[in-house]
């Protein structure tokens, strides 16, 4: 039967059928005699253009951060300024009731709360993004410098929905068909920082590098998205050798968003997070304070941090704010926050002082932050969708000891450098 | 519920289910599994919503959960919401949802669209071309979901049947879809539960998945 046939069987059924659905057309749609060029057609002249299409892409994604952070900073500003008056006044019932209170439970939800206006903000964006056709041409005109690292367009959209939460970036991955162009997406997605990471760089880049804190904010987003490029270039090269997949990418029209869909989507997203903050972050946040109060903290903070010497920040409550920042990365400051007993306003001072780092040591600890292990709730989302123990464990391990490595060079050549 | 991606397909569920709506995945893979109750004159209809797909192979994960859920478990009907405004491709997965067997009904969503256009379709000749209902809507309106509703109540009381539709592939490809058919008819179980001359074309298209369930159900 094949022999007949030949390699051309399923193009012979798939061109009936598209005859058949050309004649049904024929039938039932009467087109005008010139096919008018639309206004969707009109703007991707623009918008997909070869020139322009990468610049104005540039554009519109620093204008989305602009957006997310100018309008959730007075947002966050007002949280923390409530959560401290809560605290405040729990703290004075005293004795431990009042410590757990306000330490605990008041200063553990506020923690979490306090990323729910950027969070959301940066969903929203992307929703409005995606429902008016926008993330489509974005993953067209990023395709050709995606083949470059041996991932293509559709690879975009998961990475940069890292950038709020690596969760929903490593589900988004599911329209990617190619296994192995899917893996390598997975892989590299946690180096895109999320939106639980900005408080560890707004608070160091803030105290240590005062004056260009947002320059250095910047950077730390630049440095994951250029470390998860060369990963993905170095996977597509070794353990997930392949030429990645050409396609046809479809490019809906333009279509004005409506409120509904982005309520929608935000809360599909943000819903996740929510439930992630109500329970485990909190849960975490609790018990940090419960195992500080009876001393074990110290102890495993020592085992754990002469690892970190040669990165600059060998000090064993930077081990611990690490090590419980694998259950999410909202409690790296939080836990030093409890270990201080600081504000945030003072956090930085305090750190300084404690710990005696230099800029470099804060650096270095930043870079650390960027790239080493994802958060569990990550893990636990690419085991999932993998359906197998064999990447997350690999992302466990590749990406701290990625993190590792550029923490220590930092620091070393940078002390080199410095004299 | 059933459709292109970028059909309108979540807000036509939307505009069913309202808020009544359950997320999980499906079983075994990892692609999103949506269901909502809609009470339509006394009825309680249960919606699934299906990934949304350009076809019906076996070549993603989405596609072989769309039709598996439309063979396995034999829907009471199945709505294909379509792009009025990119209606070729749109109309491929009907055909394919049509030759299935399924028992369909045609949401022919973004109108609006396709009028801005200049494209003038015709929803009743299309309906009696193909033998299936044919619904024109604009869904982020809100509108024709009524209508659409009184199709479905049509079809699920059998008040309406929807033929198997039959595409001719040529005397060559139409010879051995007929052998095929007779053999498989013969094999038994499987044959019952998909149309035979569905699994024929699929056997020629060279579908893994219906390649691999011929195998098994003949050695066991």
């Amino acid at each position: 039967m094949e022999s007949i046939f030949g390699d051309e069987c399923e193009t012979v059924i798939a061109d009936a059928r598209y005859g058949f659905v050309a004649g049904l057309l024929k039938d039932i749609v009467r087109k005008p005699p010139l096919e008018r060029v639309t206004l969707s057609d009109q703007i991707d002249m623009l918008v997909i253009s070869r020139w322009l299409g990468l610049p104005l892409l540039l554009v519109v994604m620093y204008l989305t951060f602009q957006f997310v952070f100018r309008l959730s900073e007075p947002l966050m500003n007002w949280i923390s300024l409530v959560f401290g008056q809560l605290g405040v006044i729990a703290s004075g019932i005293g004795g431990w009731e009042g410590s757990l209170l306000a330490e605990g439970v008041i200063g553990g939800i506020g923690s979490v709360l306090i990323f729910v206006p950027p969070i959301f903000l940066l969903f929203a964006a992307i929703s409005v993004l995606e429902d008016c056709g926008y993330m489509a041409r974005a993953a067209f005109v990023t395709d050709k410098v995606m083949h470059k690292i041996g991932l293509h367009g559709r690879s975009f959209i998961p990475l940069v929905l890292g950038f709020g939460c690596n969760v929903p970036g490593v589900m988004a991955t599911r329209t990617i068909e190619n296994t192995k162009d899917r893996i390598t997406t997975i892989l590299v997605n946690p180096f895109m920082s999320c939106g639980a990471r900005l408080p560890i760089y707004v608070l160091l880049a803030g105290y240590f590098f005062a004056g260009h804190a947002g320059l250095v904010v910047f950077s730390m987003y630049a440095v994951g998205a250029a470390v998860a490029m060369l990963m993905a270039l170095a996977f597509r090269k070794s353990i997930l050798r392949g030429t990645s997949s050409h396609f046809v990418m479809e490019l809906p029209p333009y279509r004005l968003p409506t409120l509904r869909g982005i309520l929608t989507h935000v809360w599909e997203r943000g819903r996740l997070f929510l439930k992630k903050a109500g329970t485990f972050i909190f849960g975490v946040v609790v018990l940090i304070w419960l195992v500080d109060y009876f001393g074990a903290l110290e102890p495993v903070g020592r085992a754990i941090a002469p690892i970190f010497v040669p990165c600059g920040f060998g000090q064993w409550e930077a081990a611990v704010s690490l090590m419980f920042g694998f259950l999410a990365k909202e409690v790296v400051v939080g836990t030093m926050g409890t270990l201080f007993a600081a504000e945030e306003g003072v956090l930085g001072q305090a750190i300084a002082t404690h710990l005696g780092w230099t800029p470099l040591a804060a650096l270095a600890f930043m870079v650390f932050c960027v790239l080493y292990v994802p958060c569990i709730a990550t893990v636990a989302t690419i085991k999932s969708e993998t359906n197998s123990w064999k990447w997350p464990v690999f992302t466990v391990l590749y990406t701290t000891a990625t993190a590792w490595v550029a923490a220590t060079l930092i620091f070393q050549i940078g002390g080199l450098l410095l004299g | 519920m059933a459709g292109n991606p970028n059909s309108g397909k979540t807000t036509v569920f939307n505009n069913l289910t309202g808020a009544r709506q359950h997320v999980g995945n499906w079983p075994g893979v990892t692609v999103e599994k949506k269901e909502g109750i809609c009470r339509w004159k006394s009825h309680n209809i249960r919606i699934v919503d299906l990934p949304g797909v350009y076809g019906l192979t076996a070549y993603s994960p989405d596609e072989i959960v769309a039709r598996n859920f439309i063979v396995e478990e034999k829907p009471d009907a199945v709505v294909d919401v379509v792009d009025a405004s990119n209606l070729e491709r749109n109309l491929y997965l009907v055909v394919q949802l049509l030759e299935m067997g399924a028992r369909l009904i045609v949401a022919l969503n973004m109108m609006d669209e396709a009028a801005s256009r200049g494209y003038r379709i015709d929803a009743e000749g299309l309906s009696h071309l193909i033998g299936a209902p044919v619904v024109p809507m604009q869904a982020n309106r809100n509108r024709g979901t009524l209508e659409l509703l009184d199709e479905i109540a049509k079809v699920v009381n059998r008040e309406m049947q929807i033929p198997q539709l039959i595409v001719n592939y040529g005397r060559e490809v139409e010879e051995e879809i007929a052998k095929l058919e007779r053999h498989i008819s013969a094999a038994g179980e499987l044959a019952r539960k998909y149309p035979p001359r569905w699994l024929a074309v699929k056997l020629l298209e060279r579908d893994q998945q219906i390649v691999e369930a011929l195998q098994t159900s003949e050695h066991g």
